[in-house]
């Protein structure tokens, strides 16, 4: 952890104006992402995870989508206050970004050679031709047969699985120093998801990338991650490397996410524990500690205070006030590695 | 493809014959007897027209000569002008109906697409307010108001300017072909806007130009390349039935502006219950917007790649 992170986002937050008031969907998230590592964002549905990563992007719509705090840094440079020059010549050059649905992330009238050759055409100055040559060989790399038949053709011609390598190949001709990949294999099937997964990892080891894999499936986290951010409610409620996070998750959320998750390799056939309760109402969230309402642990001082982030040991951060010095301590909650502190 | 087109073109040929027997029975049961009324006609000459369409036989058998007739390229003989077939009507005046209408749907395309676009990218500001103000009115006045405005400002212009710059009704020159034009496109253009900004919107919104942004390409570079392309697909598809918006419109145009247009002939012989001219040019024009719709879907099938290779595979 000692090297400078590759991106540094800082307490950001982002509302979006509707007609019943503003809808804090991003409340003070902060995370780094290191150098050739993956940071897994794990979350419910409508937690601020995509919202997070696309305002890094400069692709929220704005209106109604407004920064409000916060900053965003790749490499030391501040993204957020960029032009949309500037903003241009870093997108799809040293961050490239892959989406859910690959079906649709495609421009449907256009070849798909075209597409990926437009990136470097655009980016790298080269001509029309150069692109389509550089197309075939992402084409190739990314494992598509016959990439130079396959360039030539349209994206309802490619299966879901397919369209994604595209996605990845088209995102990666640049060679990005970030990738950001949200729920990247969500739409596909079960095999088709590993094959695209390990395809990642392939071209992270080769080309020493960062990632940032949003997703709702811990087995992927599992296999992907060095680090995990664990978001609730537009907050990063937890955060550390993986094996920490899994094997010494603190707060009371991650574990409640542990539970709700079905684990092939440990205990098959075990009671699935859903989380009760739902996600809570963005345009007023709860006073105090927003997982309060739903947590099994809560105390006063939940509903009263926001809790503060408590190092659980070095790089593993929570923020769940058990973790204070005078909480009493349920066994669920992290063993006392590190003690609490503010 | 082909085997797709080849389809196209029968079942366009089946509409053809059911315009044509549709024609024929509508005809017939129109009360009157288009010979009576001209005190021209002899028996002599009133026995020989009836032998040569079977006006004295049964309608079954009419129905057959007229099919048949119908099928060697025959229309028959104007009942109202003298010694004029009506397949020498259609090929003096057609053309300039054409002509008119290709510009009329040339302004409405190009001025749809382009308004339509421009209204997307100015979304709820003055330009697509303003625009679209003007779209809700060019769609509900009728043409033929705008017909005698257009007239209206085309003779107040030349007053301005002191001399006849435009013609304000008559044919010959491209300058008479101006504002006639503009007048039956007007409509067509403004429905076309309409659906070209919602489309334009739509595009707007969709996963893949969300992925253009994402790839750091210009504004310009994504509308042009990504949102236009995709968004006109649509206007595309309704060219067909916007064809056939001119060509009627085009009879009144026609008779507004006086020109000679088969519009005109046309209108001009319903009044007249000129039997063979309403036949011979409903079914022209039926055959002729059938094949039209046809030809669009066939372009359409060019532009989007989607529908190409399904025909190729089917
Ligand atoms: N354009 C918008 N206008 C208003 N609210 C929005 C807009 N975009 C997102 N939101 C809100 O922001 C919140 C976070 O959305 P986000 O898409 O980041 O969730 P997510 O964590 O990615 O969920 P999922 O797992 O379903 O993708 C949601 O509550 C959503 O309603
Ligand atoms: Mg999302």
């Amino acid at each position: 952890m000692s090297d400078t992170p590759v991106l540094k986002v800082e307490n950001l937050n982002v509302e979006f104006a509707t007609f019943g008031g503003a809808v804090r969907a991003v409340r003070g998230v902060s995370y780094e992402v290191y150098e050739g590592k993956t940071l897994a964002v794990v979350g419910e549905s409508g937690c601020g995870k995509s919202v997070t990563v696309q305002t890094i992007m400069g692709l929220i719509p704005c209106p109604p989508g407004k920064v409000t705090a916060g900053s965003a840094k790749l490499c030391g440079r501040e993204l957020l206050t960029l032009s949309k020059e500037e903003l241009n010549k870093i997108r799809g050059a040293e961050i490239g970004m892959i989406f859910q649905d690959p079906m649709t992330s495609l421009n449907p009238t256009m070849k798909i050679g075209d597409q990926i050759a437009e990136t470097l055409v655009v980016h790298r100055g080269m001509s029309r031709r150069e692109g389509l040559t550089e197309a075939r060989r992402l084409l190739d790399r990314t494992r598509i047969p016959e990439a130079a038949e396959r360039a030539r053709q349209y994206p309802f011609e490619f299966s879901g699985g397919m369209l994604q390598r595209v996605m990845i190949a088209m995102s990666l001709a640049c060679k990005p120093k970030l990738l950001i990949a949200d729920e990247p294999t969500t739409a596909l099937d079960v095999t088709i998801q590993a094959q695209v997964l390990e395809l990642m990892r392939e071209i992270q080891r080769e080309d020493g990338m960062s990632i940032i894999l949003i997703t709702h499936d811990l087995a992927v986290v599992a296999r992907m991650a060095d680090d995990v951010a664990v978001m609730y409610a537009g907050e990063v409620v937890e955060s550390g490397p993986v094996d920490e996070i899994f094997y010494r998750g603190s707060h009371p959320y991650t574990l409640g996410l542990q539970q709700a998750m079905p684990d092939a390799r440990h205990d098959a056939g075990r009671q699935l524990d859903a989380i009760p309760g739902s996600p809570p109402d963005l345009f007023a969230p709860p006073s105090g500690c927003g997982y309060h309402p739903r947590c099994p642990h809560a105390m006063q001082v939940c509903t009263k205070a926001s809790p503060a982030s408590f190092e659980i040991s070095p790089g593993h951060q929570a923020s769940c006030w058990l973790n204070h010095a005078d909480a009493p301590r349920p066994e669920t909650a992290a063993s006392p590695v590190g003690s609490a502190q503010e | 493809m082909i085997s797709y087109i080849a389809k196209r073109l029968l079942s366009g040929l089946v509409t053809v014959w059911f315009i044509a027997t549709a024609t024929f029975l509508g005809m017939h049961a129109v009360p009157g007897d288009p010979l009576l009324n001209d005190k021209a006609v002899t028996p002599e000459v009133r026995a020989s027209l009836e032998a040569a369409y079977g006006l004295d036989k049964p309608l079954p058998q009419q129905y057959v000569i007229y099919l048949s007739n119908m099928l060697q390229g025959d229309f028959g003989i104007s009942f109202t002008q003298k010694n004029r077939r009506v397949n020498d009507i259609i090929r003096d005046h057609f053309p300039v109906s054409a002509m008119l209408g290709l510009l009329a749907l040339t302004i409405a395309a190009l001025g749809g697409i382009t308004w339509g676009a421009i209204t997307a990218l100015y979304r709820d500001r003055l330009p697509d307010v303003l625009i679209m103000l003007l779209v809700v009115f060019a769609v509900s006045v009728p043409s033929f108001v705008f017909a005698a405005l257009g007239q209206l400002v085309v003779l107040k212009f030349n007053q301005l300017i002191g001399h006849s710059v435009i013609p304000v009704a008559g044919w010959g020159t491209f300058k008479h072909m101006l504002m006639p034009s503009l007048v039956l496109g007007l409509g067509t253009m403004a429905y076309l806007t309409r659906l070209m900004r919602s489309s334009m919107l739509e595009v707007a919104d969709t996963d893949y130009i969300r992925t253009a942004r994402a790839k750091g390409l210009s504004a310009p570079r994504i509308f042009f390349k990504h949102q236009l392309r995709n968004a006109i697909l649509p206007v595309i598809t309704v060219l067909g039935p916007a064809i056939a918006a001119i060509t009627t419109g085009g009879f009144v145009v026609e008779l507004v502006f006086a020109i000679p247009g088969l519009g005109r002939y046309f209108v001009q012989a319903v009044q007249q219950l000129d039997y063979t001219v309403i036949m011979g040019t409903t079914v022209f024009y039926g055959a002729f917007l059938v094949f039209m719709v046809i030809a669009v879907d066939i372009i359409y099938g060019f532009v989007d790649p989607r529908i190409r290779v399904d025909k190729v595979g089917a």
